[in-house]
């Protein structure tokens, strides 16, 4: 389905369809160019091919997922995007195209890391720019300033619209798996398709909160596999906040992007992400924005979902925890390694944890 | 702070270099009683005793330091020289994490970490340093407690979320020198976005030790690392020569003073003593090994707790690690500063470190340090605790043996922790590779 939308969509519209690996990257830039992006998360399951043995076991599955997946070519890919997330991927941003005997041509984007400073604003435009002109060269057309500045309108009206449905999760009807799903189809929708997705469940709406589960938030890199949604409906409860790097933590703050020109305003969305160590924020403020977006959606319990490996989050781990030992909220860590279903003993741990939730709520 | 002040300048002056020299008489009247023993290696290098003195020093001043001048905890790759102009006392939690896994330490010591929810998976330098933190368990009595943290992401994204971590826990500032990765040559406004940062971290670095840099001094200071770096440089070049008259081991624990005090004129009055040294062994014929038979190339980091076992296992068959990819980063990048443009020279040479390019110029700069050095083969080490140097390693294995037609091992550790080593099953395949050479 997803491979026949991708065709549609160059044969219709003549884009270019980049694949892109996570995380944060200014998407703005390829919908002004015309271009779509197919982000690669993995993608789960079993590699797809013997290519991953490239990379040692004891790198995290998205990068040893994505080698697999990239390296024998992908029909219908035109490039690669690599966002600087990690140690990983920019290390597999290099063995693919220069040791791996990838065809195709790829783009870095080499994002700052840290607190917002006077240095990484200037850097951060600059960089915009390096990789509209990367693009163009991949495109073989430059990027329209106008285009841009539509492009950023465009995203900033999906942003309000994902603000606004996270915090009206408890008023869908839908399950989680839905709900958070259609939340995950702008990793390869064209955007203007992906706000019509998102207007559609925001009509679903009720007029007031329908899900009568133990409401918990989640925080990890990537829902997968997708049943971990269901194990935690089945348990009785459901997703009331997210910030999952997948999901939640790349919705901008919508207000955020009104200068009138348009790298400054790209820059601008950029600092109005919520906090995520692969842009390494302080510890501090992560973990006051993870305790405000607990106690804005009246969580009951934490589920922090790692993958395997991925040292930006694991080094927060302890953190998390110490933080929320503190509110007293029960936390549930788990780790996968995207496999492709969830097994049952991530399910009882599941079940178990949501009812020590709810007993905690009648025995204060 | 005048009391503790008095205290680190006592121990600095007087009592600590006491203690040296009565130190260096102890072991020197050991070394007069023992008969030395047989072994594949060749005869010790003098330089060792200065070595083990400046570094003892480091971590005996280190204890008075907090209170009495301002301390920064610094990562391997950060522009040091500046802190040092404005007076910080600096400590590697590297050098010292790697100073706790040559000791067998480390899992004692991360236990601490582990304990608290870091996860076995992490960089075992980042667990024993944070362990360290959570328990004050270390063999150099302790550290001094920072003022400042100083990260730079040039040899990897890894020292950043561990000094995130840091200064959470000791709850002190963190400045940061973003190094943007380089995919081919670099980009002048990657170039120009480090050379900010560093204009930062003096702001901040000033503020926190409450004195202003004399940036007159700059210069200087950017000269004397130049220099340092290029007698670090000059003494691994002299390994050319066959045999080679230390080994790639040795240069894992010579490296300490670049590392450590890089820009001091102790720094490089060490490696000039370190240089003369090695010519005189090249004179005299002596080797680092007794009998050099094959000559190898070492990638990544040490193995810091099998060291000695793996160094003895090589030199009995005739094998010496005549250069190192891990060594010879430290010679590479600080050409390129410049005294006369002591900051952007700086930008440029603390973004242009080995960690911090591509594969192609990894694979490259093996290739170059194969044939000057004229080695047979190469051991890669695939560090668990090091992504960034591993990832890529496999195909540039691959192509390391083709292109040159040499042999070539991946062999999986970790640099720091035993317990994620297979002592055994790295012998075997070590042997197996030895044998493939016709030993």
């Amino acid at each position: 389905m997803r491979r026949a939308y991708l065709t549609r969509e160059k044969e219709a519209h003549g884009r270019t369809v980049m694949a892109v690996l996570p995380i944060a990257y200014p998407k703005e830039i390829l919908t002004a160019m015309n271009i779509l992006a197919v982000e690669v998360w993995g993608p789960p399951g079993l590699p797809a091919s013997e290519e991953a043995s490239r990379i040692q076991a004891y790198v995290c599955p998205v990068v040893r997922n994505a080698m697999a997946f990239l390296a024998p070519g992908v029909p219908g890919i035109d490039g690669v995007l690599f966002p600087h997330t990690c140690d990983s991927i920019q290390g597999l941003a290099t063995v693919l195209p220069d040791l791996a005997g990838f065809p195709l041509p790829v783009a870095n984007f080499v994002h700052p890391k840290g607190e917002r400073r006077k240095s990484n604003e200037t850097y951060l435009k600059q960089e915009f720019a390096d990789l509209a002109a990367q693009l163009a060269r991949i495109t073989g057309k430059p990027l329209d300033p106008e285009a841009l500045k539509g492009a950023i309108a465009l995203h900033r009206e999906i942003d309000r619209l994902r603000t606004s449905l996270m915090a009206r999760r408890a008023f869908s009807p839908l399950p989680d798996r839905e709900f958070w799903g259609v939340l995950r189809l702008g990793e390869y929708l064209w955007p203007e398709d992906y706000l019509g997705k998102l207007k559609e469940l925001e009509s679903g709406l009720a007029s007031q909160a329908v899900q009568t589960g133990v409401p918990v938030m989640v925080t990890g890199i990537v829902p997968e596999p997708m049943g971990i949604y269901e194990a935690i409906n089945a348990a009785g409860a459901f997703v009331a906040a997210c910030d999952y790097a997948a999901i939640g933590r790349r919705v901008a703050d919508p207000s955020a992007g009104t200068a009138p020109d348009p790298f400054d305003a790209l820059v601008s969305r950029y600092f109005a992400l919520p906090p995520c160590p692969t842009r390494t924020s302080l510890m501090g403020p992560r973990m006051d924005y993870l305790e405000r977006l607990y106690a804005a959606n009246r969580c009951r319990g934490l589920i922090v979902h790692t993958v395997k490996f991925c040292e930006p989050e694991l080094f927060d781990l302890p953190h998390i925890r110490q933080r929320f030992a503190r509110i007293n909220a029960p936390v549930l860590t788990m780790e996968g390694e995207l496999e492709p279903v969830l097994s049952g003993q991530a399910t009882t741990r599941i079940e178990a944890f949501v009812e020590m939730t709810t007993s905690k709520r009648s025995n204060p | 702070m005048i009391t503790r002040r008095v205290q680190f300048e006592v121990m600095g002056r007087l009592v600590g270099p006491a203690l040296m020299e009565l130190d260096a008489y102890k072991t020197q009247r050991k070394r007069r009683k023992r008969t030395p023993k047989p072994g594949p290696f060749g005869p010790g290098l003098k330089s060792v005793d200065e070595l083990k003195k400046i570094m003892t020093m480091i971590y005996l001043q280190g204890r008075y330091a907090d209170g009495a001048v301002p301390v920064a905890w610094v990562t391997s790759g950060f522009p040091s020289e500046f802190l040092r102009m404005l007076g910080y006392y600096i400590i590697y939690p590297e050098n010292h994490a790697a100073l706790c896994g040559a000791r067998h330490m480390t899992p004692k010591i991360s236990e601490a970490a582990e304990n608290q929810g870091y996860s076995m998976d992490l960089c075992s330098y980042a667990r024993t340093d944070i362990g360290n933190v959570l328990k004050n368990n270390t063999p150099v009595g302790r550290l001094p407690k920072p003022d400042l943290i100083a990260c730079c992401t040039n040899i990897c994204q890894t020292v950043l979320y561990w000094y995130r971590a840091l200064a959470a826990h000791l709850e002190v500032p963190l400045v940061l020198v973003d190094t943007p990765f380089m995919f081919g040559d670099n980009k002048e406004h990657h170039v120009q976005y480090v050379a900010e940062q560093l204009e930062e971290c003096i702001a901040t670095a000033e503020k926190v030790a409450g004195r202003k840099m004399d940036k007159s001094r700059m210069g200087h200071m950017m000269e004397m690392a130049l220099q340092g770096s290029d007698l670090w440089g000059q003494c691994l070049e002299i390994a050319r020569a066959k045999p080679s008259p230390w080994t790639g081991f040795d240069t894992f624990f010579h490296i300490a003073p670049i590392v450590s005090i890089r820009g001091t004129e102790t720094c490089n009055r060490y490696y000039r003593g370190l240089k003369a040294e090695l010519e005189q062994r090249v004179a005299q014929g002596v080797g680092g090994i007794k009998d050099e038979r094959h000559r190898l190339l070492w990638d990544n980091l040490p193995i810091w707790f099998d060291i000695r076992n793996l160094a003895t296992m090589f030199a009995e068959r005739g094998f010496n690690f005549v250069c190192a990819t891990y060594s010879n980063a430290w010679a590479e990048a600080g050409r390129l500063i410049s005294p006369e443009d002591p900051i952007l020279s700086a930008a440029k040479a603390y973004i242009y470190v080995y960690l911090n390019r591509d594969l192609n110029n990894r694979l490259r700069t093996m290739k170059e340090l194969a044939g000057d050095y004229g080695v047979d083969g190469a051991v890669l080490h695939s560090d668990r605790s090091c992504k960034p140097y591993s990832v890529g390693q496999i195909d540039v294995k691959r192509r390391f043996a083709e292109d040159l037609g040499l042999k070539a091992l991946v062999l999986e550790a970790d640099h720091n922790d035993q317990r994620l080593y297979a002592r055994e099953q790295a012998e075997t395949r070590l042997h197996a590779f030895m044998e493939s050479f016709g030993e």
